[in-house]
């Protein structure tokens, strides 16, 4: 497999940090999390990699989106 | 025997240098949008060190303000080598200083890691150099003052 | 006596009647606007062109704005709120100056563009709002609020002498627009480590107040190679406060407070 960028690896780490925090939600509403991130990541799939000013808006509103959506007071997303 | 040198060399080539040099260098990853913990924390400046902070910018200063007298003192007292090497060592340490301040705002510690180090190194090298030359210029020549007179009137 | 306050009057209402029926010519200015939706972060930002008749416009920049998001692009976003330069909502590079949109009138040269960009070297948000997370944290890491040990006797509020209230002028007007930080080159560079010129006037400000009791601990705050010491009085910031506040000298007056101790 090919070396990841430094983007990618970003990437990748607000995805597990946004996949890790599901266990922090109530059981029941897991499932709605999960498919909200895939559907949230999966929606800039396209985008080639040489955007990068592109990629990193994304990766600063995620972190500010990670940051609100981890608070405990939120328990379920639709 | 062509095409493979093709496949393998030709890109690498024609890439052109600066943007192998800049990936050739390693910068750290900065946080998204500079934040650091969550939006409603305080920014936390780098810990309080006087050599860095205020007695720098005084010795700074002092040095500026003494080469001012002591660059305008040959032209009246005629060269003395006391003079002469304050002189030479204030304007090396006015060098240093003012090299120094242009690493730390363009190759930052925190972008460049090691980078910044090896920059201090070099510039801490060549200012060891620079004062051997003096030295060496005190010896011989007899000071920089007698030697820039002597290019005056060469 | 009475008779003549009448006459004026007469004459004042005349006067304005006469002036309300002349019709001018459409004097077209052309405003180019920064634009950039997060929507649809693949497109790059773009540069807009809209037109605006100023004889139907009010006489500054932020009145144009306004036009053009209510007659012509609704989607057109920028942060405003007192329209009279007292909230710092409004900054923004204009005509290639740091300023706020309600106190740049327009250039009346209609044969000009006028370019409107956000301000320069933030992330931006939406066309002309930058993200000022960064900058507020700043704000927020030189506790700009009055510290004190003991409080007064008299149970009452922190008294402070004339002179003594007289230092602070030049300092509390600040509105934190961020309009000279972000004119600051050496904030461009490291604007994560350097605290740029509005905070360090703001740090100023609590330093020289007489009634503040942590001089000591603001100071060391400041103690670095990087939060006070990057600046090399480039002047930028004094340049361009569009409430003509000078933060340069301020931050100068710090670093000779600092200087000895």
């Amino acid at each position: 497999m090919a070396k990841r960028s430094g983007l990618q690896r970003e990437v990748l780490k607000l995805y597990r940090m946004s996949i890790r925090c599901i266990k922090t939600k109530p059981p029941q509403t897991r499932e709605h999390w999960r498919s909200f991130i895939h559907e949230e990541f999966g929606k800039y799939k396209g985008i080639p990699k040489i955007q990068f000013n592109t990629i990193e808006h994304l990766i600063r509103t995620g972190y500010k989106r990670y940051e609100m959506f981890s608070n405990p007071q939120i328990k379920d997303i639709h | 025997m062509f095409s493979l040198s093709r496949q393998i060399g030709i890109k690498s080539i024609t890439r052109p240098t600066t943007s192998i040099l800049s990936r050739s260098i390693k910068t750290i990853p900065q946080p998204p949008g500079y934040v650091v913990g969550t939006v409603n924390d305080a920014y936390i400046p780098p810990k309080p060190h006087k050599l860095e902070g205020s007695y720098h910018w005084t010795a700074e200063r002092l040095v500026s303000i003494g080469l001012v007298p002591l660059t305008l003192a040959p032209l009246f007292t005629g060269v003395s080598t006391l003079l002469d090497s304050t002189l030479s060592a204030l304007l090396l340490y006015h060098c240093y200083a003012g090299f120094q301040s242009c690493i730390i705002d363009y190759i930052p510690k925190r972008v460049y890691g090691n980078y910044f180090n090896y920059a201090m190194y070099l510039l801490t090298f060549g200012t060891g150099i620079a004062g051997y030359g003096i030295y060496k210029i005190e010896e011989k020549e007899g000071g920089v003052t007698k030697l820039v007179g002597k290019l005056w009137k060469a | 006596m009475f008779r003549s306050i009448l006459r004026n009057q007469q004459k004042i209402s005349l006067r304005t009647l006469a002036t309300q029926a002349t019709e001018k010519a459409p004097r077209i200015k052309k405003f180019q606007i920064y634009r950039w939706n997060p929507d649809t972060p693949q497109e790059q930002p773009q540069m807009k062109t809209y037109e605006i008749d100023l004889n139907k416009c009010g006489p500054m920049v932020l009145d144009a704005l306004l036009k053009i998001k209510n007659e012509e692009d609704a989607t057109l976003t920028f942060r405003r709120s007192c329209r009279e330069g007292i909230c710092g909502s409004c900054a923004m590079n204009i005509g290639g100056k740091n300023t706020l949109a309600c106190l740049c009138r327009i250039d009346q040269d209609t044969a000009k563009e006028t370019k409107v960009y956000p301000l320069p070297h933030m992330f931006v948000v939406r066309d002309l709002v930058p993200d000022l997370t960064h900058f507020y944290k700043q704000y927020k890491s030189i506790e700009p609020y009055l510290q004190r040990e003991d409080h007064p006797a008299d149970g009452r509020e922190n008294l402070q002498s004339i002179a003594d209230r007289a230092k602070l002028d030049g300092l509390y007007e600040c509105i934190l627009c961020a309009c000279c930080s972000t004119s600051c080159p050496s904030y461009w560079w490291n604007q994560q480590q350097y605290l740029g010129p509005a905070v360090l006037m703001q740090a100023y400000r609590w330093l020289i107040d007489s009634r503040d009791q942590a001089t000591a601990q603001r100071k060391a705050m400041l103690q670095n190679s990087m939060s006070l010491y990057r600046c090399h009085t480039i002047m930028n910031c004094a340049r361009t406060c569009p409430k003509g506040l000078n933060p340069g000298k301020a931050i100068a007056e710090i670093k000779k407070q600092m200087a000895f101790d």
